[in-house]
């Protein structure tokens, strides 16, 4: 195998600008290539990180693409007819359900007259004057509130998601896929139900991790960079975050931001209960990442590139930031792929406990949680948590086995074999 | 490092791992039980003063006995316990259940319906032998009531006269009061207490109230002002009391919780007639607890050993009931003095009076009951150990049910509930309860400040398809916040489902024509699989048949009943389970600044109906105040109810004796195993 | 010896600071959650809150309940009362609960251990066979799979289907395997990892080959050079692991009835029981200190070119 050779070092008696310009560039294409390229081609050599990585890609495509789908409603639940249906393959038409009272009985119908109704509405602004122009603003105004079909099935969709949700209308009309997953206790159709959490999942699981990340490299960094006392005071802290049982701080704090007013304050500022729960959780997964970042910096702190760095006249936070946290990407990419389902799993433990994602929201761990309290020797509704169930460990599972062939792909020991 | 040791550190490793296997497997067996069932969550304390939910009920009820025990109606046996005549169940399955003679043999009641007699029953023993007396009862409902007991279920015994001022610890001058002095044996139990000096209250010298910071929260207030309060001198006179000690106290007195520096005869004082008495002591004298005395002006009274006599404040007709009802239980008082609160509670150490002691007790695991030999009707008694298990979760205990391991199952999962109704054992009947699910709305909040809107939401609901479809265990649909069942009160219904009359009245509301629409309305409930269906399933009632918007807000069980208290909330789920069967449980909450009202509503008219029935000496007028006022409350809404609860109870059809009744009272002394 | 000695002193004080913080900081927490120890469905009476408030100290300032609840605790090891379960003191809770984590820990641990070793040696021995990725996909499956599934499914196939074990409860033996294997799964499947990457670099070693190249049979070679080497990076997961099984055991708690610590973790907290709750936290905590401590120690017994001294 062709290891690439490393760029030899810009010796000071080049004379003459531009061949040490040369030289610098060439050195910088040599080196950017090198360490991500090789690691790619090692990944693609392991059949099962590929694998891996395709899953993910192939679930992470289909979570974006969750509302252009034609699948039932997540949400709206049909405890007279469809309560605990195994899996069919009979259809079901959008919007069918008397309760609903949709125009033809159809999503397509009620939203043509929904929209319709909006026009004339808004003709009427147009055309209206004064004190009328401003009641009828007002109407309209409750009209998209309270009137909106998409609302009644879809929980708070916004701006892109109505796009979305508008698209698959006009791609797909009524029709959608067939319960093929069976319906839940409250006659919800399980399939769509899976997809939507797969947002939520994760989302939970990424954003979660981002905020470990942003977190832990910086600090960790910060820490590994300085060194003595302020290290061993960051590292302390670290330690004493690590001895405090988790779980009991993710109640306490769930409870105190739950609280009506502070709620409030929090949400005045977009910043709503799933919010917190990302933060939540990141702010606890970071502390791993600080430990290994800051071993990495201390070790690498002391190579050339950063006395070049240094020399040259770059500040604290610039070498930080901009020399030394690039360096450290593999492991951290490394550490990500590890944490994801971490944080996953913990998400799935704390619906356990009821203190997961809140409905109408659902995420994995939710379903799982559900699925697993029809489990009971009296009667199985198994399609209830196989499917969820098994899109979660599949999931866990990928994003398992492709940080274990990141690890061996970037891991440089790794490199002739 | 020695290398040596280095060399041996796996085998070390190893021997360790493996003794600790040794020791985690030496765990004994027990002996089996004759019949466990499962009791819920961890029984808090066996204390009755202190006891208060479900679970204790059951293992108190079993361990102690009142002067009445929990009995169904028509329900006989001979002396040796085997069965005469069974009592039958109305069309739901559920027996009669009312009170029986326990420790009392029997009662009389007075022309006014205020003083009860009762007549001790001859020869009843504690479990330790030592004869129980109608002292043990005046013993044991003073320190129930004490304000240093703290006990939650202390107003159960405020149905008796001056009772509330006595654990208030209010007095006024000319009250006959109680001076405890500072010299108790154990300086943190209330009882055994110091000597007692009776006497009557001359006059209250207040010191000059410190005026609190302008920042202080609440809570430093309401802490200066306790403070304040103890300072406070009483002036008392011996002459006109009594004294348990043997120390002749001077005639008049001082007395103080807090002695403060300064001449205490320069505060604000208030005397009785506006009399100062001649002379005065220089130095108040320091008590520990001043309150009214309780056995001059509390109503309960021992005549002799075997007579109780029982004072009421008002005419209460279920008042025999709460006898049988356990914060009225006695408890030993030998035991309480010798181990002090909590040790008494231990199993080595608890007295009990009733059909069953404890063995031994494991936290969230079990508690095993054995038959208590010196009870007055142990020969009646059928099961000799039975185990109350801690078991949390429903489906553990289904599936400790079904192998065998438990006899009788007190909630069931709902999902399971519809395939439980059709197994051919019949082991589990549903039968309705007097327990009522309903939501409170936040009447201080927009927009349920409005009557329309509360109503429009109330007819929005489909009850029928929650009963049928989420909760399935036969639970009827409710219209009104008194459960059917209790005799001579018919409810007046609020309206029905009615998609058409729900918009309608939604029309009526001032918010229907508001810019920006109907503000969002959030519900709150306490995590649990139930609860969140019921409010996913009514999220999308109101959104649908209203088109209202709905969010939905889960708590942990703590926050959400902050929430609930402070008012945190819009709409909050909510449950009320009787106090004791008589629909004034259900009527009272609501009145205005009522503690458990919390939603903000307040009617004069309300207040004043209750108020009337509270007075009113007919029995059946009473009723009729309460039905007026409850219409009224089912006509504003400021709660919506949604069903009646039934009982999930879920037994081996080996045990007889078990009776399905509303008051979900399960004596387990009437259970036998017949194979 | 003498850098053990120094060493563990050392260590002594740090555990000393690390439990103070962590108790004040817990501490302040809790005293900001919304609701109180004595909160239920019925409103008491104002009277008899304060009463209650009174009798467990609340109506003191907080900086007067936390310097005597902490006094108690240093010099009586005494946590105070339970305030929901009034008949026990946080001690007696501990110690009732204690032993029932303590034996169901071990016994998840133990076969955490076992299972994952050998799975891991023997996948990396046999790298790229049936074996090697048959263990791992389990092993991927164990971290994978939310540990209440397992248990749920457990239950039906081995209680309902095979009747092998009862269905909950504490008391004898068969009650105890299956609760520790549900929570043993998962770090059986973290060390069974762990041991094949750990094996597989200590086997492309010198040392190794030099083993091989004396003419050491591969099971001598394997289970007296390589292992050695390779179950570092476990006994290093051991410590956060044993944390990590008292708090994940209270997901088997509820599920299979056990009297465990983990349950009144959750419980504690939810009901505001806040000397239960510290009580909890601080024994977490020392637990925690005290295994990372032992593996410390036994890091370096175990690799001859750790010195204690620098920790």
């Amino acid at each position: 195998m062709a290891v690439p050779q490393a760029p030899s070092k810009p010796t000071l008696d080049a004379s003459g600008a531009e061949q040490y310009a040369r030289l610098l560039e060439e050195a910088r294409g040599i080196q950017g290539v090198s360490l991500w390229q090789d690691a790619w081609r090692r990944l693609q050599r392991n059949r099962i990180a590929m694998g891996s990585l395709y899953f993910i890609a192939a679930v992470s495509v289909l979570a974006i693409l969750v509302p252009v789908l034609p699948l039932q409603s997540p949400l709206d639940k049909d405890l007279r007819d469809r309560k605990n249906l195994p899996p069919e393959r009979e259809t079901v038409r959008l919007g069918s359900r008397d309760e609903l009272r949709f125009a033809g009985n159809s999503l397509a119908g009620e939203l043509g007259e929904y929209e319709a109704m909006l026009d004339e509405l808004q003709q009427q602004v147009a055309l209206a004057t004064g004190d009328e122009r401003i009641d009828l603003q007002q109407r309209l105004e409750l009209t998209r509130i309270n009137r909106d079909p998409l609302r009644k099935l879809w929980n708070n969709p916004g701006p892109i998601v109505r796009g979305m949700l508008r698209l698959r209308v006009a791609l797909f009309g009524d029709w959608c896929i067939p319960s093929l997953f069976g319906t839940d206790d409250l006659g919800r159709d399980v399939l769509s139900r899976v997809c939507w959490g797969a947002r939520v999942s994760l989302v939970v699981g990424v954003v979660a991790t981002l905020v470990s990340l942003a977190i832990g490299v910086s600090y960790g960094a910060i820490a590994g960079y300085c060194g003595g006392w302020i290290d061993e005071a960051m590292m302390r802290f670290v330690d004493i975050l690590y001895s405090i049982p988790f779980i009991f701080v993710v109640i306490f704090l769930l409870a105190i931001l739950g609280a009506e007013d502070r709620k409030q304050w929090l949400e005045e500022r977009g910043i709503n209960q799933l919010v917190i729960f990302y933060v939540v959780i990141g702010a606890f997964y970071w502390l791993t990442m600080a430990r290994v970042v800051r071993g990495q910096v201390i070790s690498l702190k002391t190579e050339q590139f950063v006395e070049a760095a240094r020399v040259i006249g770059a500040g604290r936070t610039r070498i930080i930031f901009r020399h030394l946290i690039p360096n450290v990407l593999g492991i951290v990419i490394v550490y990500l792929t590890l944490t994801i389902p971490a944080v996953m799993l913990f998400e799935s433990f704390l619906s356990f406990l009821g203190l997961g994602v809140q409905p109408p929201d659902v995420s994995w761990g939710l379903l799982v949680n559900e699925g697993t309290q029809v489990i009971t020797p009296i009667k199985i509704y198994w399609w209830q948590v196989v499917f969820s169930g098994m899109t979660l460990a599949m999931t866990l599972f990928s994003l398992n086995f492709l940080g274990d062939g990141l690890r061996d792909a970037l891991d440089p020991r790794m490199k002739n074999r | 490092m020695h290398p040596s040791i280095r060399n041996a550190f796996p085998y070390i490793a190893l021997a360790g791992l493996f003794s600790a296997l040794a020791w985690a497997v030496s765990f004994g067996t027990l002996p089996p039980a004759d019949f466990s069932f499962h009791n819920g969550d961890e029984v808090k304390t066996v204390d009755p003063a202190l006891a208060y939910g479900q679970p204790e009920h059951r293992v108190l009820t079993a361990m102690f006995e009142g002067l009445y025990r929990e009995w169904p109606i028509g329900y006989e046996m001979d002396e040796q316990g085997n069965v005469i005549s069974e009592p039958e169940p109305d069309e739901n399955g559920n027996y009669p259940v009312g009170s029986a003679p326990g420790m009392a043999e029997s009662h009389e009641l007075s022309e006014d319906g205020r003083v009860y007699t009762f007549h001790m029953r001859p020869g009843v023993k504690w479990s330790d032998g030592s004869p129980l007396t109608a002292h043990d009862f005046v013993w044991s409902w003073r320190r129930t009531l004490h304000p240093e007991t703290a006990a939650v279920y202390g107003y159960q015994l405020w149905y008796l006269l001056g009772a509330k001022k006595y654990t208030e610890g209010r007095v006024e001058v000319g009250d006959l009061v109680e001076i405890e002095m500072p010299n108790r044996p154990r300086a943190d139990q209330p009882f055994p207490r110091g000597d007692i000096h009776r006497a009557k209250l001359l006059g209250i010298a207040r010191p000059r109230e410190v005026r609190p910071p302008e920042n202080a929260s609440d809570e430093d207030k309401e802490a200066l002002k306790a403070t304040w309060r103890s300072g406070w001198v009483y002036i008392v006179d011996h002459a006109a009391g009594d004294t348990e000690s043997d120390s002749e106290p001077t005639k008049i007195a001082a007395y103080s919780k807090n002695i403060v520096a300064g001449d205490w005869q320069k505060y604000d004082t208030e005397w009785l007639d506006g009399k100062k008495p001649a002379s005065l002591p220089n130095k108040p004298e320091k008590c520990k607890q001043l309150l009214l005395d309780f056995e001059s002006s509390v109503g309960v009274k021992a005549p002799d050993a075997s007579t109780l006599v029982v004072t009421l404040e008002n005419r209460t007709p279920f008042f025999i009931d709460l006898t049988a009802f356990y914060p009225l239980y006695p408890v030993n008082r030998a035991c309480v003095e010798q181990y002090g609160n909590p040790n008494w509670t231990r199993p080595d150490n608890l007295v009990t009076n009733g059909a069953y002691t404890m063995e031994f007790r494991r936290v969230r695991d079990r508690m095993r009951l054995i038959k208590n030999p010196a009870y007055w009707d142990a020969d009646r008694v059928k099961l000799e150990i039975v185990d109350a298990m801690a078991v949390k979760s429903a489906t553990t205990a289904l599936n400790m049910y079904l192998t065998g391991q438990l006899e009788w199952v007190t909630d069931v999962p709902a999902s399971v509930i519809p395939d439980l109704i059709a197994r051919p054992e019949k082991d589990f009947i549903p039968t309705p309860v007097l327990i009522i699910y309903f939501y409170r709305l936040n009447t201080t909040r927009p927009p349920l400040d409005d009557v329309h809107l509360r109503r429009a939401l109330n007819l929005a609901m489909d009850k029928q398809l929650i009963c049928e479809k989420v909760t399935q265990g036969g639970q009827m649909p409710a219209r009104s916040i008194v459960p059917p069942g209790l005799p001579g009160y018919n409810s007046p219904l609020c309206g029905e489902f009615d998609v058409e009359a729900a918009r309608a009245e939604l029309a009526k509301s001032k918010y229907a024509k508001l810019p920006g629409g109907i503000p969002k309305i959030e519900i709150t409930y306490n995590d649990n699989d139930t609860h969140r269906a019921i409010a996913e399933v009514i999220q999308q009632m109101w959104k649908n048949n209203l088109g209202i918007n709905v969010d939905l807000k889960s708590l942990e069980w703590t926050s959400y009943l902050d929430a609930q208290h402070t008012m945190q909330y819009s709409v909050c789920r909510a449950g009320w389970v009787p106090d004791y069967p008589d629909a004034n449980t259900f009527i009272d909450m609501w009145l205005t600044g009522g503690g458990n009202n919390e939603t903000g509503w307040s009617n004069a008219k309300y207040d004043a109906l209750v108020k009337q029935a509270a007075e009113e000496p007919d029995p059946d007028e009473r009723l009729r105040r309460m039905e007026e006022a409850e219409a009224i409350l089912m006509d504003e809404l400021p709660i919506v109810p949604i069903y009646y609860y039934t009982g999930k109870n879920l037994v081996s059809p080996k045990v007889k004796g078990f009776f399905h009744n509303a008051l979900e009272k399960y004596p387990i002394q009437l259970m036998r195993i017949e194979e | 010896m003498g850098g053990v000695v120094g060493f563990l002193l050392r260590r002594a004080c740090w555990v000393v600071i690390t439990l103070w913080i962590v108790y004040t900081a817990s501490f302040i927490l809790m005293r900001n959650v919304p609701g109180g120890p004595f909160d239920s469905e019925r409103k008491l009476p104002a009277e008899i809150q304060k009463n209650i408030e009174a009798r467990y100290n609340l109506d003191q300032p907080l900086l007067t309940q936390y310097f005597d609840h902490l006094g108690n605790i240093l010099f009586r090891g005494d946590f105070g009362p339970s305030f929901r379960m009034t008949d026990f003191t946080v001690n007696q809770v501990i110690a009732q609960g204690f032993p029932v984590s303590a034996s169901m820990g071990i016994f998840a641990i133990t076969f955490a251990i076992v299972l994952g070793t050998l799975s891991g040696i023997v996948s990396a021995v046999r790298r790229h066979s049936v074996w090697d990725v048959s263990f791992m996909t389990a092993a991927t499956l164990g971290i994978a799979v939310p540990n209440f599934v397992l248990a749920s499914l457990a239950i039906v196939v081995f209680v309902f289907q095979l009747q092998w074990f009862p269905a909950a409860g504490w008391g004898s033996l068969r009650q105890i395997i299956l609760p520790a294997l549900c929570l043993g799964a998962p770090y059986a499947g973290y060390i069974a990892r762990l041991t094949r990457t750990g094996m597989l670099e200590v086997l492309g070693r010198d040392y190794i080959r030099t083993a091989y190249a004396k003419g050491l049979g591969e099971r001598r070679v394997v289970m007296r050079h390589a292992l050695r080497g390779a179950l570092l990076p476990v006994v290093s997961y051991l410590g956060p692991a044993t944390a990590g099984i008292l708090t994940g055991s209270l997901v088997l708690e509820q599920i299979f009835a056990l009297p465990g610590m983990g349950s009144h973790f959750v419980e504690a907290a939810s009901q505001r029981d806040y000397p239960l709750a510290l009580g909890m936290v601080m024994i977490y905590t020392c637990l925690l200190l005290f295994m990372n401590t032992m593996v410390d120690l036994s890091y370096a017994m175990i690799d001859p070119r750790v010195k204690i001294e620098t920790q």
